[in-house]
């Protein structure tokens, strides 16, 4: 039996694709080696919803056997993977995260798995979440069924979320790549706490079927990986037409890196405050070096400015509107008192009480924000911010104790959800010894550019390769 | 159950005064604020009156 070196479990994709081809070790063993690691480190930060190594072993049995006669199905054939836990998984539990669904089981799998099935990736397990991706507006790390996600870097710190499982196992090697989702920050959060590379798609690019719903005109499902390559990759695998998801937007997605534009033909849009002392204090250091490298690339930046709309309000409302009515069984049994997060109760009661003329002057606006970044585009390819002004916030504090005091504004997140923008979230640094990330904003159905710039970022830096202080 | 519109009337009444006495949840109260702040913050955009929502229905 081959030995499972430690390294392995940070490898890429590509890396660990070309080993299983070169049968340094069988699908069976590695499969084994990350059930192994994801069972014992993943409760160690809450990342563990649910181990599914009997069928991981069984799929990674059948790659094996496709192996052995030089048949393969792609890059991801025989990668290990985990999904977050509003994805649906056939009759194992999906819990949303959440007390009152810890039971619930479904009797089919989401589109996502369904994709990444046919093309041999190796579901080995589900991972944590914020209770009911958060929408109820949760104040504490502690608002999830598996307790508070807790940052590999630094286990006082909060992985982020919604998708805390799903950042911390890619970050402390212990699964190849994950799944999460995005209705506003529930991707680049996570990513940029725990040190990773995360990429939200455009709207209606990813099939939502059998996810959770939060927000039917926001909700988003997308790849945590190791690298921007990864992220491409498994987005090539998971972006397509779904007749049964309404928001599809009947596109796929070809990683296709001869076809993107060279860097001198990219403008690359940015705030200067944002790169200068418009963070917390803690991570300008490492935001103004990352804005250096990108610089170095040889694409032309433009100072720029980001439409200014009330984007926490709308989004708030717009997910109000809608989440109100997804859980309003939930609210109205009173179920819902079953939640971790006191204000996420609270929350989720309020929507009840939204006048439907808000949610329409909500909606309305959006339709100008939409409008207002078209404009931005006319000027610029994609845009470069910060992923969050700060490294990641004490996992035993409240969320909403104030932090330092910024001169930028995480407007990038909410705007870009509400016009339903993709994002890819390159880390770039370290902050008191936690990760720090810059993103790439672009317009609809832009991913394969946003990649390209990504990966000429990541082949000047490391910080992609840094591995959090994880013991075996 | 028959009721006349007179009993009827004294039970709305009465479940109306014990809602009223009941404490309200301060934390419900708060979302509840936070919802309408919202609200007014949206309304302070200038909103053409021929701007149609960013969603459409699809038949």
């Amino acid at each position: 039996m081959a030995e499972i070196a430690p390294d392995i479990f940070f490898a890429s994709i590509t890396e660990l694709s070309a080993k299983l081809r070169a049968k340094e070790f069988s699908c069976v063993e590695l499969t084994r080696a990350f059930c192994d690691r994801l069972e014992r480190i993943g409760p160690r930060y809450n990342a563990l919803a649910l181990s599914l190594r009997e069928q991981a072993v069984r799929q990674a049995r059948d790659v094996d056997a496709d192996l052995k006669i030089g048949r393969t199905r792609g890059p991801l054939h025989g990668i290990p993977y985990g999904a977050k836990d509003l994805l649906a998984v056939k009759k194992e539990p999906t819990t949303w995260g959440a007390k009152p669904y810890a039971a619930q089981v479904f009797d089919y799998d989401a589109a996502v798995i369904e994709r990444l099935n046919k093309v041999g990736a190796i579901l080995i397990g589900k991972l944590s979440m914020i209770e009911l991706a958060g929408g109820g507006d949760y104040r504490t790390a502690a608002a999830s069924l598996t307790g508070p996600g807790l940052n590999p870097w630094d286990p006082t710190r909060w992985s982020g979320g919604s998708s805390s499982g799903s950042a911390t196992s890619v970050a402390a090697g212990l699964t190849a790549f994950a799944i999460g989702s995005e209705t506003s920050g529930s991707i680049l959060t996570p990513a940029a706490y725990c040190g990773v590379t995360g990429l939200r798609p455009t709207y209606g690019l990813v099939s939502r079927r059998g996810a959770m719903a939060l927000s039917w005109t926001l909700d988003k499902l997308g790849p945590l990986c190791r690298s921007a390559e990864d992220c491409a990759l498994v987005l090539h695998q998971i972006a397509g037409n779904d007749i049964q998801d309404p928001g599809s937007a009947g596109r796929s997605f070809n990683y296709t890196p001869q076809y993107a534009r060279k860097p001198e033909q990219v403008t690359i849009g940015y705030l200067p405050v944002d790169f200068e002392d418009g963070a917390e204090p803690s991570a300008q250091a490492a935001l103004r070096a990352a804005f250096e490298v990108v610089k170095s690339l040889g694409v032309t930046l433009k100072e720029i400015k980001i439409p200014d709309f009330p984007y926490g309000a709308m989004v708030g409302t717009i997910i109000a509107g809608e989440a109100g009515s997804i859980f309003e069984d939930l609210i109205r049994s009173g179920r819902v008192d079953q939640l971790a997060d006191k204000h996420q109760i609270a929350g989720l009661k309020a929507m009840l009480d939204l006048p439907a003329i808000e949610y329409q002057r909500a909606m309305r606006v959006r339709s100008l924000v939409k409008q207002g970044f078209r404009d931005l585009f006319l000027n610029c390819d994609m845009v470069l911010t910060p992923s969050r002004l700060g490294p990641a916030p004490k996992a035993a504090e409240p969320l909403d104790t104030p932090r330092p005091p910024t001169k930028s504004r995480e407007s990038q997140i909410p705007g870009g959800n509400l016009a339903g923008l993709p994002a890819l979230s390159l880390p770039c640094g370290l902050a008191d010894g936690l990760p720090v990330a810059i993103s790439l904003l672009g317009r609809p159905f832009y991913e394969n550019q946003l990649v390209a710039i990504g990966n000429l970022f990541q082949k000047q830096t490391d910080w992609h390769r840094r591995r959090p202080p994880v013991r075996a | 159950m028959d009721l006349s519109r007179r009993q009827l009337a004294a039970v709305l009444t009465g479940a109306a005064a014990a809602q009223a006495q009941t404490p309200s949840d301060p934390d419900l109260e708060a979302a509840r604020q936070l919802q309408r702040v919202a609200a007014q913050t949206i309304a302070r955009v200038p909103l053409p009156m021929t701007t149609e929502p960013a969603v459409h229905f699809k038949a």
